[in-house]
């Protein structure tokens, strides 16, 4: 199986590493033999048709800048979507940054894979917030897999848990903690009674949050998640611009000790229920959604069943690499696995 | 604003279109989407055709009709250096074919295709705008030529990407109608519901407040005016309506065309390019209900068979085979009806196709006895009458009858029609139009 992975960041890094470290296990057990054909990162690329190693990648990056530096294979283009197109790949990992405000970059990436018969892998949330439905229709018309587990949870399988929850039941109701930042500003305004511009300071200083935190204390980055939950666990085809968003920039302190007063912590909830909404909301203290610093958690409300509450870290490379194996696996099974 | 063919005829035409657009343009934002120069989308079909036979002087005379067309509407709107490129495109497009000699679905999307583009170019001329193809504006369609099915969230969203910083710049815009391109980049063209549907798609992906359906009528009548006279202009009437009223060949939208703008909820107005004071039909989710009956239509040139006979008591899957039947001789069965007088099964199909049906029939169902007779009625007419109002309410079927008893006709059938939306009745061919008058006074559909 071919691989061709856009970006070079943690996320690709850790899983061209996963994929050196677990070769063996991964032909003895599923008959299945990765090779790399093609890494890009913003300035260029290195292409392969023998594969390429995480040490060589390395090597060049840190030389050169980029992964263009590898000696004989360096490919100094930034069209990621033509290389795609042109390369001789089965499956492409799409794990450059989620551009939430201009997707196209990376939605064009993805329509040259479907359209020349690739599968493919997103951790990049960017498409999927934008034109999610879109692009599940064009995988099916090409009759190739797409596959996007870690753009929800990170590590956590939050979307096939609630896909495997939706089986032979009907989800009513999705509530949830989708972005770690956030909960961790909350849970510490809440915890230490410091103010929401102190602790986003400390939170961009402990590398929580990136240097621009808008995506996350705006809400965007919990709504493309509620997007993404819609579309595959409940079969609605909606986008970004269908869910009501309303962030917690600036959030005055007394929200939350009001919050407190009765009885309730201040958490930012993800809802899919009639409408599709992210905004501040009060949970009781000791729900199952009260989780406390980064952590993500989701609550499945179903129709004959009770509720199903899922905690996990939300984020982190090496987790999000493993939910790229765990769909790369998939693919593999769906389309025939050892034969 | 979606205008017609014989709208945007000759450069005349054009120029008034685009006079019409920039009024509104004061007001509201405006994508103009056009069709082929009236009869040039004929013309390339056949000069298609023509080709692909290796007939050169069919080929030649045609082009040079072509060419006149365009070329003299250019000139008058000063747009020839745009114009030229595109003809001599077609010519050497042409010229491949005929080297060839064979044209495929896809070559000859691509000759038909100039029709649109050349109009848009004219367009776009008269209206100071850009003109973009479907490919440009984002329509992705799988790779059925000559029937291209839009992927449809693909399309919306592309679309959308594509038009809306070009509209916020307050660019105007025209598009051209009936045709997209596969995801590989080749020019298709969609078929069924042409140019209204490139409108509906454009509507539904921007968000309109409204779509409009511009050409030579006023819009939706309550009955051909031609044979009613006192036919009145429908003011509003719903999707469901509409849909049902273009299965019976009313002059309105092709039920497909009204597709994106039925499950997006953006309305439809159907009107006249040019007489702008006439408000015209518009088309919505639900509309007001104030007559128990919309429209009657009438469907010519129509054929009744009667599948009957004894060995069909009592049998089940004499109508599997009927329709199976029918299916393998590909002849499309407008409708099913039960006859008033005997039990049997019976069928109205096109005129056109009745020789094939009977065949077919007689030869499957006759020698295996499975039916002892196949009549057939040759000249008959469907009369149908159209109006969600007619859901649930009483005595309506006695009110038709009623009418047409007094109008001395002779009901030959009663026919389903797809849904509870319409009532069809089947007379003789040259009752037909007396019973649309005699349902359309009965209804009071011609005013008080
Ligand atoms: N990290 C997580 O915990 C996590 C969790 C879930 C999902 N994700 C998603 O996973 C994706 C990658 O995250 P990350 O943490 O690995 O990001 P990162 O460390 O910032 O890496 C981004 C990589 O993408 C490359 N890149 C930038 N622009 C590009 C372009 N136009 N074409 C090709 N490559 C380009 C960068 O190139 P240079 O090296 O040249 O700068 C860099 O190698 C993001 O979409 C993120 O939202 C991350």
């Amino acid at each position: 199986m071919r691989i061709f992975v856009v970006g070079y960041g943690v996320v690709a890094r850790s899983f061209i590493d996963l994929l050196e470290a677990q070769q063996s296990v991964l032909y003895q057990q599923q008959g299945l033999s990765p090779r790399l054909v093609g890494v890009c990162d913003s300035t260029g690329a290195a292409v392969s048709e023998r594969g390429l190693s995480a040490d060589e990648l390395r090597a060049a990056k840190e030389s050169t800048g980029t992964v263009a530096g590898v000696a004989g294979h360096g490919v100094r283009t930034v069209d990621a979507a033509q290389l795609i197109a042109e390369c001789d790949a089965d499956i492409v990992v799409e794990a450059s940054p989620s551009q939430m405000s201009t997707p196209g970059r990376s939605i064009e990436n993805l329509k040259a894979a479907f359209r020349t018969g690739k599968h493919a892998i997103s951790v990049n949330k960017a498409p999927l917030a934008a034109a999610m439905p879109a692009m599940l229709e064009l995988a099916e018309f090409n009759g190739v897999q797409f596959r996007f587990s870690g753009t929800v949870g990170g590590g956590t399988p939050v979307l096939n848990v609630a896909r495997e929850c939706a089986r032979g039941d009907e989800v009513t109701m999705v509530r949830g903690i989708f972005n770690g930042t956030t909960n961790f500003i909350l849970w510490k305004m809440h915890s230490e009674g410091l103010d929401f511009d102190t602790v986003l300071k400390e939170a961009i200083d402990l590398g929580y949050a990136e240097t621009d935190p808008s995506a996350d204390i705006d809400g965007v980055d919990a709504a493309t998640k509620v997007v993404i939950l819609a579309n595959y666990v409940l079969g609605r085809p909606a986008t970004i611009g269908d869910v009501k968003v309303e962030g917690i920039r600036g959030l005055p302190r007394e929200r939350i000790e009001e919050a407190a007063q009765r009885g309730n912590h201040l958490k930012l909830i993800g809802e899919i229920g009639e409408a599709l909404s992210v905004a501040p909301q009060e949970v009781p203290i000791g729900d199952p959604l009260d989780v406390p610093a980064s952590l993500n958690a989701i609550t499945l409300s179903l129709k004959a069943s009770s509720d199903i509450t899922l905690i996990g870290r939300g984020a982190g490379g090496i987790e999000t690499a493993t939910s790229v194996m765990r769909d790369l696996l998939d693919i593999w099974n769906v389309i025939g696995g050892r034969s | 604003m979606k205008f017609g063919g014989s709208s945007v005829a000759d450069a005349e035409k054009i120029r008034r279109c685009a006079d019409v657009v920039r009024a509104q343009q004061e007001k509201h934002q405006v994508v103009t989407v056009v069709s082929a120069m009236g009869g040039v989308t004929d013309l390339l079909l056949e000069l298609a055709e023509a080709a692909g036979s290796g007939n050169r002087s069919v080929k030649y005379t045609l082009l040079a009709e072509i060419r006149r067309r365009h070329e003299e509407a250019a000139a008058e709107l000063g747009v020839m250096e745009k114009v030229e490129p595109l003809l001599a495109n077609l010519e050497t497009l042409v010229a491949g074919i005929v080297a060839v000699g064979e044209l495929t679905p896809r070559s000859r999307d691509a000759v038909v295709s100039h029709g649109e583009q050349l109009s848009a170019i004219l367009t776009a001329a008269a209206l100071d705008g850009r003109a973009m193809t479907g490919q440009e504006v984002g329509i992705v369609t799988n790779d059925q030529h000559g029937e291209a099915e839009p992927l449809m969230n693909l399309s919306l969203y592309q679309i959308h990407e594509n038009l809306e910083p070009l509209m916020a710049n307050g660019e105007r815009i025209v598009v051209t109608g009936f045709l997209g391109a596969t995801q590989h980049g080749v020019i298709s063209t969609i078929g069924r519901g042409g140019s209204d549907y490139t409108a509906t798609l454009l509507g539904a992906a921007l968000k309109a407040d409204e779509i409009w359906i511009c050409s030579d009528v006023d819009g939706l009548m309550t009955a051909d005016p031609r044979n009613v006279p006192g036919a009145q202009l429908l003011d509003q009437i719903t999707f469901a309506e509409s849909i049902e009223m273009g299965q019976f060949g009313a002059k309105s939208m092709h039920p497909r065309a009204l597709e994106p703008s039925a499950e997006h909820k953006i309305p439809v107005r159907v009107r006249s390019s040019f007489n702008t004071d006439c408000p015209g039909t518009l088309i919505t989710e639900t509309a007001p209900t104030t007559a128990t009956m919309r429209s009657v239509l009438l469907l010519k040139n129509v054929a009744l068979i009667n599948v009957a006979g004894a060995a069909m008591v009592g049998r089940p899957g004499t109508a599997a085979k009927v329709f199976a039947a029918l299916a393998e001789a590909e002849v499309n069965v407008q409708m099913i009806s039960q006859t008033v007088s005997e039990a049997g099964i019976s069928l109205v199909v096109a005129e056109s196709q009745l020789p094939r049906a009977r065949a077919v029939l007689e030869g499957q169902l006759l020698r295996t006895n499975a039916a002892k007779r196949v009549e057939v009625d040759e000249h008959v007419a469907v009369v149908a009458a159209v109006g969600s109002g007619m859901r649930g309410s009483v005595g309506v079927a006695a009110r038709i009858f009623g009418a047409l008893s007094d109008a001395s006709i002779n009901i030959e059938a009663i026919a389903q029609g797809s849904s509870e939306l319409s009532v069809c009745l089947v007379v003789k061919g040259d009752d037909g139009p007396g019973a649309v008058r005699a349902i359309h006074d009965a209804f009071g559909l011609g005013g008080a």
